[in-house]
């Protein structure tokens, strides 16, 4: 469904991606793990042209593109396709949480202000958030921030999703309820792909884990592969370090 | 000393009649520079090289000299410099000299104001942050409309305080327009002490016109915020995030 091929990005002299390539099926969901720096964020934003890459393809169903000559066309194209969840919730703060969900459906989709309310209230419910509907920003948790994040994204109704870290900046005790509304997703067959740092979400809910380290990927595979039986050295060190308590099996 | 009340008394209701002047030109100017001002914050946000550059020097130079120094300049090159334009190259027999000389006020007031207000609104801009609009553009907004509905609604509020100190700070510096022979409440009250040498009876009574003025103009303000700031309901933004935290470490 979606496959970037030898994506290429450098702010500056600094190289992030160093030609990743990424296949999705539909219903995937991808976890790309990796530490700080190692470009997953860069990926996910170069998939919905929030960076601008500077070489390689992009194919989504049946639109091909080269990401150095994306036409504005093709980009809203493949927007419409996509949802964002992003790390720090990204909330418009002058809107309440429903106008937040039906704002992209009014003013981007063009849909009637009653059909698109219906569908926020209905996005809403689904993220365990229909008692704040009328709610400002400032008025919800960091936790109920983003479920309106992941209601927005679920709005529209898109063919995948990409969650750019969605739990980094919530307090541990917030995490579980954004976690369970995405492990709905998935259940209900969401195509996602997710740059996280919580493992027992790539290992519960994943169907294909990617570790990426210094703007390529190292390994993928499923979790299971990846979390017992990691092939390459990095990819151990980094899982060694992450879960302290890992066990492989080699 | 003593103080000669009947002529306090007197030049005060004619100072008065010199309020409509300084409303008019503060009014007035306030219309003119905000929309120039705002185009100018955006086109440095949006980094448009050449523009930038220009706008960047204009408010650097118009910062870097004295309000009473532009008058001095433009008051004495501009109508010659207009006499010129209008007589010489467009071959017109109009008398330029019997231009209103508000209109120079106009000029000099609008041009500092333009350069304060598109450095305050360039702010204001920059606090609502990137993130919201990249969420606009993600669900599928176009960068107008992302502007429109989101950033500059939100702008606005955050430079309320700021826009009211121009306000202030221009309304006072109208008091100069006197040097230009117009006549607002300073040129009457001059006028009339000059006349006996009252002068510290003539200051008092524009020392308490600007404080009612100012005061007003203060009042104003608060009432637009409070209007403005409905959507920051929560306690926390009861004097900003600053407060908030203090109060929990202290």
């Amino acid at each position: 469904m979606l496959e970037i091929k030898n994506i290429y990005k450098a702010f500056g002299n600094n190289e992030v991606l160093k030609g990743v390539s990424l296949k999705v099926e539909k219903g995937d969901v991808v976890v790309i793990l990796g530490p700080s720096g190692s470009g997953k964020t860069t990926l996910l934003r170069s998939i919905d042209f929030l960076e601008k890459a500077d070489a390689g393809e992009i194919i989504f169903d049946d639109i091909h593109a080269e990401f150095a000559r994306i036409s504005k066309k093709t980009i809203s194209q493949i927007r419409k396709k996509t949802a964002f969840v992003f790390q720090n919730y990204n909330l418009f703060h002058n809107k309440t949480a429903l106008q937040n969900v039906t704002e992209g459906l009014i003013i981007a989709r063009k849909l009637p202000k009653e059909k698109a309310i219906e569908i926020g209230k209905r996005a809403l419910d689904k993220v365990g958030l229909s008692e704040r509907y009328d709610y400002y920003p400032s008025q919800l948790s960091g936790g109920q921030q983003q479920r309106v994040g992941i209601a927005r994204a679920i709005a529209v109704n898109p063919d995948i999703i990409l969650f750019d870290e969605p739990t980094s900046a919530l307090d541990p005790e917030l995490i579980g309820e954004v976690l369970g509304v995405m492990k709905e997703l998935a259940k209900e067959g969401t195509t996602m792909i997710v740059v996280t740092h919580e493992m027992h979400f790539a290992q519960d809910v994943a169907n294909r884990v990617v570790f990426m380290d210094g703007g390529r990927v190292v390994e993928e595979g499923t979790p299971d592969e990846m979390f017992s039986r990691p092939k390459e050295e990095r990819t151990r060190q980094f899982l060694r370090r992450i879960l302290p308590d890992f066990d492989y099996v080699i | 000393m003593e103080l000669n009340t009947k002529f306090m008394i007197e030049t005060f209701f004619d100072a008065l009649a010199g309020i409509p002047v300084t409303l008019k030109l503060t009014l007035i100017t306030l219309l003119v520079s905000a929309p120039i001002a705002f185009f100018m914050a955006l086109g440095k946000i949006e980094k448009r090289k050449i523009a930038g550059k220009l706008i960047s020097g204009y408010v650097s130079f118009i910062r870097g000299t004295p309000v009473v120094l532009q008058i001095l300049f433009l008051y004495s090159l501009l109508p010659t410099l207009l006499n010129y334009l209008v007589k010489d190259v467009l071959g017109l027999s109009f008398n330029v000299f019997q231009l209103d000389t508000i209109l120079y006020a106009y000029i000099v007031f609008v041009l500092n104001t333009t350069a304060v207000l598109s450095e305050v609104f360039r702010s204001a801009l920059l606090t609502v942050g990137h993130g919201q609009m990249e969420t606009a553009l993600t669900i599928g907004m176009t960068k107008r409309q992302a502007y429109i509905r989101i950033i500059i609604p939100q702008a606005v509020v955050s430079a309320l305080p700021n826009i009211c100190n121009a306000t202030i700070g221009l309304l006072k510096s109208t008091s100069l327009a006197f040097m230009m022979s117009v006549q607002d409440v300073t040129a009457i009250a001059k006028v009339k002490a000059a006349y006996g040498y009252n002068y510290i009876e003539a200051y008092l009574d524009i020392c308490f016109v600007y404080i009612v003025l100012c005061s007003a103009i203060q009042l104003v303000f608060k009432l637009i915020e409070r209007y403005a700031c409905a959507y920051k309901k929560s306690s926390r933004t009861k004097g900003g995030a600053l407060y908030a935290r203090n109060k929990e470490y202290i």
